[in-house]
């Protein structure tokens, strides 16, 4: 399939360190393709490469070996400024540990990448994507003094905000306990379904893996289940 | 469970710190000693020596032979007054008899005639020679008779390093060899003669003899050192003193905050190690025990080092002082400085780093599975302050060795340590309140600052504690500098013309202006000895000061003012009202103390034959260091208009009237020119000198300022990183991320320079006037000074992380 008519694709992409010990195959010969509005669940046991996958494919990192496609673009022949430009206003982040900017509120953070990407009345788009998370009340409540629950749904009204064309979410349920996860993963795909955005996730949750459209199964750098 | 694990993360962060506090006390206190000494001793010059006996009598052998078991030098000089018969006129002299041994600090000058190359003398004039200063210049080279003795005049005599001290009582110096007195027949009983003891060595050992005369000197002899020799001198050596002890002690405030800021950011590091730790069975107390011990290696490491370094100091300090001083720095043989930079080091230490490493001991060991807040109980944060004001406590009491001092230094650090972090943290909520419904660009910098877990507010207030210390330096040099050159502008007058006759008095004024030289109004001065104070005669009187005594033979310059002299202060009574009362005296305070005198005493004069009372009607402070005519009594007119009187002016006489200077001694032939500028220049260069030694310890706070900076830069870099990759992974461009770095740390300079201006305005305030006593002046440019530097040198820090930070790649979001 051609990569313009696919969000994210992946040719034979491989990724190798440097380790005291010698160099660390950490990806093998990955090969994957996302469609737009698809939305791929990723999981395996740690270390079997699944952040560094979401790393690649996000264009946060850079392949040794193999291309990565992302919204058309070949992110092997940029740089770091330009891999910036193409995530401007088109990627969206959800984090394990939520990295809020501390010290800021709640509509602080969400207008964050609204203003970064120079997006008109960020405001009035932050406190609507709050509403949509159901924190319009806690719009002005510093992030320090909300709950992990409260937080990681900040989290996610920032990554809708811009209304990504891709979200990636790194384990986000891992640092909450069972029912606010479920309640987390419940509101991401919800918003998800409105807003057609194309989702990747990577989890080692069994639960969160039976939501997706596509499941991967990854063990020691290589697909197993695709 | 290896314990070997648990090694100190950042540890070289708090070994440089340490070493750095070390090592500023060591150099500190090794140069601060040597330039003090080297002061001293170009101080003492001006005395011949380091101390001096004075006697109306001849001195026992005692005293120099308890000199010399202390190891000190010695001379003896003799003086008295007699007349040499120049074209068979007798012309008054003031004979000086000296040792080979004179003079033992400074040296004399001599040439062949008035204009002729000056040149060094090692020692005083031969067996059978004299030397003349420039009143007899025109007998230089002829034979002379003293007494019973011929002499050949060989040299004109242009300096005598301790001839200043009694300005106005001279005739024409003739210096002459001692061994050469008693042929003279000049000293015989009744004789009015004048005998010096001088003493030169190492300041312990002057001290220590010091002491010991104390408790063995007799009735009529008096001690004179350079503080109560030379008052012009006194001022300036004590302000430097006071300004050396400040410098080290706010050099070491800066020190003291790099190991605090670097204490707290090791600390947070190794909480999520101490946590894994814990969990793995290693006990609280274990952990703190290998803490300590690796506290202790530190410890020892960081002293060898920050000695050398300190010692090593000295070198860079002598090569650049050398050549103006002229001379080399003097050593310091002492072990002092070295034991008390160890123990400082230690104490710092300890006082800053254990109570964090403490607190970081008692992380939850839950920590490993979640992020557990390692809330501080109130005892733990009570031992954190406390051991910090102890430490602060202990090292001021060690350097400043006076506790009341030192509680004063201590309250002003406290005081800016804790009213900082509270002013910094309200003005960056005040700046975050805003209208402004933008978060990119300003108020994401000022949520930086506040962030707790950056520790923002932290460093700022122990960067701005480093630009306060640094501008009270600048501060205070600045208005010490400024006293010391009003004291002594390049305009003021540089010849006395003294022993003018009232007849000459408005000749000579007229012959100056027609000349356009500038001259002082004419001082009247009658020269008297006090013969009874309160209707008791003064040589049965037992006075409690130790230099009481010597105004039973004093000789007073007693003149007359309508007017408060420039430069002298009424401290009690009021000034003379003649409405009031037609006698009344003005007495110098220093004066009044040593002879215990108040308001309403009644002295008697004595001038030749006649008397003269008055009662004390004021007290006046006076400003020795002038150089301008001084008194220590002043009468009203009346008081003093009848009495055999000779008059004195000062003026500046440039170097194209020197000619009209022989046209005025030949119409005027009673007056005595005496040249003062040579005295002058001296106490100048001492200045000077002492104005580099202050700037030299400016330098040395603004280095270590800067080693702060570069660990307050570290601390936070973890999270700069992060949010860094945060920034880019939300598509932030590089000109962004550069922005928000170089910004936050310009942001932090305009709040560091603002308070740190107005903490050391008032701090400058409080130092100048309680501490040096001597005016404060509001300065603008300190302002100025403080924002630019601070915004500059934070800017470019923020440029220097700035490069390193936005490099990093954002795929550290995911693993952090």
């Amino acid at each position: 399939m051609a990569e313009n008519n696919l969000c994210i694709a992946l040719h034979q992409v491989g990724k190798t360190v440097d380790t005291p010990d010698g160099e660390l195959d950490i990806l093998n010969n990955i090969s994957l393709d996302v469609k737009y509005q698809e939305a791929v669940v990723i999981k395996g046991a740690s270390g079997s490469g699944k952040t560094t996958l979401l790393g690649l494919m996000a264009g946060l990192d850079q392949s040794t070996s193999g291309e990565v496609f992302l919204l058309g673009h070949n992110l092997a022949e940029k740089n770091e400024e330009q891999r910036s430009s193409i995530r401007a206003g088109k990627v969206g982040f959800v984090f394990q540990s939520f990295h809020l900017v501390q010290g800021a509120n709640a509509l602080q953070n969400v207008m964050l990448p609204l203003e970064l990407s120079a997006t008109d009345n960020a405001s009035k788009l932050a406190e609507t994507s709050l509403q949509q998370v159901g924190l319009e009340a806690k719009a002005h409540t510093l992030v320090d003094h909300l709950s992990g629950g409260e937080q990681q749904r900040v989290a996610i009204a920032r990554a809708f905000a811009t209304r990504p064309v891709v979200l990636f979410a790194d384990e986000p349920t891992g640092n909450l306990d069972a029912a606010t996860g479920r309640q987390i993963a419940d509101l991401m795909f919800h918003l998800r379904d409105q807003s057609g955005t194309t989702l990747v996730l990577v989890t080692h949750e069994e639960e969160l893996l039976e939501r997706g459209d596509r499941q991967i199964l990854m063990e020691s750098g290589r697909l197993l289940v695709n | 469970m290896n314990l070997k694990n648990a090694t100190i993360h950042s540890y070289w962060l708090m070994f440089i710190a340490t070493v750095i506090t070390v090592g500023i006390v060591t150099s500190s206190q090794l140069v601060t000693n040597r330039i003090s000494l080297l002061l001293d001793r170009q101080a003492s010059e001006l005395l011949a020596a380091d101390l001096v006996i004075l006697s109306s009598k001849k001195f026992d052998a005692e005293y120099q032979a308890a000199a010399r078991e202390q190891g000190l030098q010695v001379s003896q000089s003799v003086s008295l007054r007699t007349a040499v018969f120049i074209d068979d006129e007798p012309q008054l002299v003031e004979l000086k008899a000296v040792d080979a041994a004179y003079p033992l600090r400074g040296k004399l000058e001599r040439a062949h005639e008035v204009t002729a190359q000056r040149s060094y003398a090692e020692q005083g004039p031969s067996v059978g020679e004299v030397w003349l200063d420039s009143k007899l210049a025109s007998i230089v080279g002829q034979d002379l008779t003293l007494g019973e003795q011929a002499f050949t005049a060989s040299w004109l005599l242009t300096y005598e390093p301790d001839r200043g001290g009694a300005i106005f009582n001279l005739a024409p110096r003739v210096l002459m060899n001692i061994e050469d007195l008693a042929q003279t027949g000049l000293v015989v009983p009744g004789s009015r003669v004048r005998y010096r003891l001088m003493f030169a060595g190492d300041q312990a050992d002057i001290a220590s003899f010091k002491t010991w005369l104390a408790i063995n000197l007799k009735p009529g002899e008096e001690v004179q050192d350079l503080e109560n020799a030379r008052p012009e001198m006194r001022r300036a050596l004590e302000s430097t003193r006071k300004f050396f002890a400040l410098a080290i002690v706010l050099t070491l405030v800066i020190a003291m905050a790099a190991i605090a800021i670097t204490a707290r950011y090791t600390a947070n590091r190794e909480a999520p190690k101490i946590a894994m730790l814990r969990a793995f069975g290693i006990s609280q107390l274990s952990l703190f025990k290998h803490y300590l011990g690796q506290l202790g290696r530190l410890w020892i490491a960081a002293t060898i080092v920050g000695v050398i370094l300190g010692w090593a100091t000295q070198f860079p300090l002598q090569w650049a002082l050398d050549g103006w001083f002229g001379k080399t720095l003097p050593q310091v043989y002492s072990l002092r400085p070295y034991l008390s930079a160890a123990l400082v080091g230690l104490i710092a230490l300890a006082g800053f780093s254990l109570p964090y490493l403490l607190n970081a001991t008692a992380t939850p060991p839950m920590q490993v599975l979640r992020t557990v807040v390692n809330r501080r109980s109130w005892s733990r944060g009570l031992l954190m302050t406390g051991s910090a004001i102890i430490a602060v406590f202990c090292v001021l009491v060690i350097l400043m060795q006076s506790s009341l001092l030192a509680i004063a230094v201590l309250g002003i650090v406290l005081a800016c340590a804790f009213i900082l972090p509270l002013i910094l943290g309200w003005m960056v909520k005040l700046l975050l309140v805003s209208s402004r419904r933008r978060f990119w660009l300003r108020q994401y910098l000022l949520s930086r600052l506040q962030a707790s877990s950056r520790g923002a507010i932290y460093v700022m207030s122990g960067f701005s504690l480093v630009l306060i210390a640094i501008l009270l330096i600048a501060v205070v040099k600045d208005e010490l500098m400024g006293e010391w050159q009003a004291q002594l502008p390049d305009d003021i007058p540089n010849y006395f013309l003294i022993n003018i006759r009232s007849d000459d008095v408005a000749g000579i004024e007229e012959f100056l202006r027609q000349r356009q030289i500038e001259a002082s109004t004419p001082y009247a001065l009658v020269r008297a000895r006090m013969s009874q104070i309160n209707g008791v005669d003064i040589d049965k009187i037992r006075f409690s000061h130790p230099r009481g005594s010597h105004s039973v033979t004093h000789t007073f310059n007693i003149t007359y003012a309508d007017e408060l002299p420039e430069q002298n202060k009424i401290v009690a009574g009021s000034w003379l009202d003649e409405n009031r009362d037609p006698m009344q005296f003005s007495v110098e305070e220093g004066m009044a103390e040593r002879l215990g005198l108040t308001l309403g005493d009644q002295l008697m004069m004595t001038v030749g034959s006649k008397t003269l009372q008055a009662s004390v009607t004021s007290i006046r402070s006076v400003l020795w260091e002038n150089f301008k005519p001084n008194f220590y009594l002043i009468a009203n007119k009346e008081l003093i208009a009848d009495m055999p009187q000779t008059w004195l002016l000062s003026a500046l006489i440039k170097d194209r009237h020197k000619a009209d200077l022989k046209q005025l001694l030949q119409r005027y032939p009673s007056v005595t020119l005496l040249d003062i500028s040579e005295l002058m220049a001296r106490v100048k260069a001492i200045v000077d000198k002492a104005t580099v030694a202050l700037q030299f310890f400016f330098l040395f706070a603004l280095a270590a300022a800067s080693i702060v900076l570069l660990a307050a830069i570290q601390t936070g870099r973890h999270e700069r990183e992060v949010e860094s990759s945060l920034l880019r992974a939300l598509g932030a461009h590089t000109s962004q991320l550069y922005r928000v770095h170089v910004l936050e740390f310009t942001l932090m300079g305009v709040l560091i320079g603002f308070f740190a201006a107005a903490i050391a305005s008032i701090a400058g305030w409080a130092v100048s006037v309680y501490f040096f006593d001597i005016e404060y002046h509001f300065s603008a440019s300190l302002w100025a000074y403080s924002l630019v530097s601070a915004c500059l040198v934070l800017t470019l820090a923020g440029i220097m992380v700035s490069r390193r930070v936005y490099n990093v790649s954002p795929m550290k979001i995911l693993r952090s």
